[in-house]
């Protein structure tokens, strides 16, 4: 099998994370689609890891997850922070955010 | 047709399917669980390019880490009763963004078609002893930065979350 | 194989020896409760020695840990740009977080943490360190700016700074997943090398233009700017002064190092939308600013100008506008952590005291501190003899070299516009009558620091050959 497929699944899934994020108004739906764009982003590492034989791509989706374990705690955080504070996770509702 | 082609489209599909669920669902629960569905297509896509390891992190951190935190955080900043049902609209200028990303990501890799066709089911090596000897030789640095980073994360969601200890 | 040799831990001091510090210093606060001020003199002696150990390491650059970063020269270079900005930082912070009653260890920690990622951004030979050092400096950032958490701008403001980042950071990681796909390797050295041949490949060129989204975001440039101006505004103010220098500064350091170090990219099609994206910004950036009413947001939008006249000079990607973009970072960090210093000064609680008519008549009971605000006003605004306007001079003749005099005309007009609203701070405080005074009394420590950039600007305005030459011979690699 190619590897086209795997890209273009991997493309695809990353647009889909794009269009969350742009139009989703609720932080944590946003947030769940920078998820997916990551997911994809792994997908492709890994195939062309696998089709390049060379493992460094895998390394990479090693740190990539290490990270957005990271990234999660800390933005969990802050969005409870900002519940706490307002009683909403909707960008919409949140006046200064115009994006 | 090769069991090989059939399941990797099965876990396509799947991926495919969950991931749009989670951006178009009005439900934040629900985009919570087909997110999950996401993460199991990806990990069984993972299996496929015989990146044993990988994969099995990508469950463990993943649906095991990353998705219980964003339960959580859902259950904590969601009246249960009164889901979010704020409809989504899309500008006119991302939209545009998306579409020529898109457009330029899938005509790009049409184009460059000389890749190397290796595919890795030549035979099943593991990866995690490799990938062990990278991570205390020639990765020793990154891993180490991997680790303040989390160090960083768990002080930095400590400091933003807790509760008030006492007046400062 | 070995694995580390004596002389990687030696090289990497600076980095070492920051990174214990800041463990230290987070020791200290854990052991000794409710005493942030020993982690604030844990953080600065931590600071300060990294600074002289990058000093002693000024020459040539030397990879170390199996090539996945430089050290020295371009490297050493870039961390006293963003160890300065963070030695100015945690000075001004404490007793500005005193007063705001935000006074906590936690704080120090992470704005070291933060420098040394950056110093791993300028550092980066290998793909998996820019992201890594980005993501190190990017996510102590995300809780710096929402530091006050009681207080909702602050709150949103980390939202919105942490969302639009993880949306870069997906951006970053697919443009090195692609170049990786096509080249084969992360390591920057050995890409450079192929350069010529990849760059026939539209996959890597795609790779490379999610690569220039991504860095666009983390220097706030036109049109990834939309973070800007709400995370300046509503993160202390003394994390603004430290996000618009080091931060930038580091973005900057990594997308020189990037794309002209080791991409050759004059004369490709990724020169012409970089320049495209530098006049969007020094237009957008200084017509905004004119319309702002608070100080710190008239401030972001300046930020967003600056981006667009060091970008010039990446665009121009000439050895004119390398060791332009280098000056610049030097002087604009000064400058600006200078007028966010004595922007924190005046604010009070609450966000009160931080409109432009908070300042009228301010030279009237603050002689002192009037002055240094009009020389970073002056000197932003580019106005001879004082460092920003020798670092516009750099870039705008690279520009000029490089067949582009369009932006370099850009950059003067926009400038020119930039005066009015640099000087109506000046004209506020000297020629208008009003109540305006510090909120209450400056540590000797804080108003030194602010003094020493102050010296800095005119120093380097005066003799900014000391500096351009430092920078020469540091893209051969």
């Amino acid at each position: 099998m190619d590897i086209q497929p795997y890209l273009l699944l991997s493309a695809i899934t990353f647009v889909i994370g794009v269009v969350g994020v742009l139009a989703r108004r609720n932080a944590i739906i946003v947030f769940m689609s920078i998820e997916l764009m990551l997911n994809s982003v792994n997908l492709s590492l890994v195939a062309f890891s696998a089709f390049l034989g060379d493992v460094t791509g895998q390394m990479l989706v090693f740190f990539v997850m290490t990270v957005a374990a990271a990234e999660a705690a800390v933005g969990l955080a802050i969005i409870i922070a900002l519940f706490r504070n307002k009683q909403t996770v909707n960008i919409d509702d949140i006046n200064i955010l115009k994006w | 047709m090769d069991l090989y082609i059939i399941v990797f489209y099965l876990f396509a599909l799947i991926t495919l399917a969950s991931a749009a669920i989670v951006v178009i669902s009005k439900n934040i629960v629900y985009s919570a669980f087909a997110l999950l569905f996401t993460f199991f297509g990806v990990a069984g896509l993972y299996v496929l390019l015989m990146a044993d390891f990988i994969a099995v992190t990508q469950l463990l951190i993943y649906v095991g880490g990353i998705l219980v935190l964003l339960l959580f955080g859902v259950m904590l900043t969601t009246k249960v009763i009164r889901v979010d049902m704020r409809t989504a609209t899309v500008r006119t200028f991302p939209a545009v963004v998306i579409v020529a990303a898109l457009a330029g990501t899938l005509i790009g890799i049409f184009w460059s078609t000389d890749w190397p066709q290796s595919p890795a089911s030549d035979g099943f090596e593991r990866t995690i002893p490799q990938i062990g000897e990278m991570l205390l030789t020639s990765y020793l640095l990154p891993f180490e930065i991997a680790s303040v980073v989390l160090l960083v994360a768990l002080i930095g969601a400590a400091m933003i979350a807790r509760r008030e200890r006492k007046a400062l | 194989m070995i694995v580390i040799r004596l002389e990687d831990l030696l090289y990497s001091a600076p980095l070492l020896v920051l990174t214990s510090s800041g463990l230290l210093a987070l020791i200290a606060e854990a052991a000794g409760r409710d005493k942030p001020v020993i982690s604030y003199y844990t953080s600065l002696i931590g600071v300060i020695t990294s600074l002289i150990l990058t000093f002693l390491n000024l020459g040539a650059g030397v990879p170390v840990f199996n090539n996945m970063i430089l050290q020295g020269g371009y490297a050493a270079y870039c961390n006293l740009i963003f160890l300065s900005s963070a030695l100015l930082s945690i000075v001004l912070s404490r007793s500005y977080l005193e007063r705001m009653q935000y006074h906590r260890g936690e704080f120090y920690v992470l704005i070291v943490f933060a420098t040394a990622g950056m110093m791993l951004m300028a550092a980066a030979l290998d793909l998996t360190i820019v992201f890594l050092g980005i993501e190190l400096m990017s996510i102590c950032l995300y809780v710096l700016a929402g530091f006050m958490r009681k207080k909702e701008l602050a709150n949103e403001a980390a939202l919105k700074y942490f969302l639009l980042g993880a949306f870069a950071t997906g951006f970053l990681l697919y443009g090195i997943a692609l170049i990786y796909g096509t080249s084969g390797t992360t390591n920057l050295v050995v890409i450079s090398r192929s350069f010529a041949q990849l760059s026939g490949n539209s996959l890597f060129l795609i790779g490379c233009g999610m690569l220039i989204v991504a860095f666009s975001f983390k220097i706030a440039a036109v049109p990834f700017h939309m973070w800007a101006p709400d995370v300046y505004e509503g993160a202390p103010t003394t994390v603004t002064a430290f996000m618009s220098t080091g931060a930038k500064a580091a973005a900057f350091a990594t997308f020189v190092a990037v794309f002209v170090r080791v991409f050759d990219i004059p004369g490709t099609a990724l020169s012409s939308v970089l320049a495209l994206i530098a006049a969007a910004s020094m237009i957008v950036g200084n017509v905004t600013a004119i319309a702002q009413n608070n100080v710190k947001r008239m401030l972001a939008y300046s930020s967003i100008a600056h981006t667009g006249y060091m970008l010039s000079g990446i665009a121009a990607g000439n050895a004119e506008g390398e060791q332009g973009i280098l000056f610049y970072l030097v002087a604009y960090t000064f400058m600006n952590i200078g007028a966010f210093g004595i922007v924190s000064w005046v604010e009070q609680q609450e966000d009160r005291k931080l409109k432009f008519d908070d300042y009228a008549g301010f030279s009237a009971r603050q002689p002192a501190v009037a002055v240094l605000m009009s020389v970073f006003m002056f000197s932003l605004a580019g106005i001879p003899p004082f460092a920003g306007f020798f670092g516009k001079y750099y870039v705008f003749l690279a520009a000029v070299k490089a067949d582009m005099t369009w932006l370099a005309i850009i950059g003067v007009m926009t400038s020119l516009v930039s005066v009015y609203y640099y000087l109506r701070l000046v004209v506020l405080m000297y020629f208008c009558e009003g109540e305006s005074d510090v909120a209450a009394k400056v540590p000797l420590a804080a108003i030194s620091a602010v003094t020493l950039a102050a010296v800095l600007v005119i120093l380097l305005g005066i003799y900014p050959s000391l500096l351009v030459d430092m920078t020469k011979g540091f893209f051969k690699i």
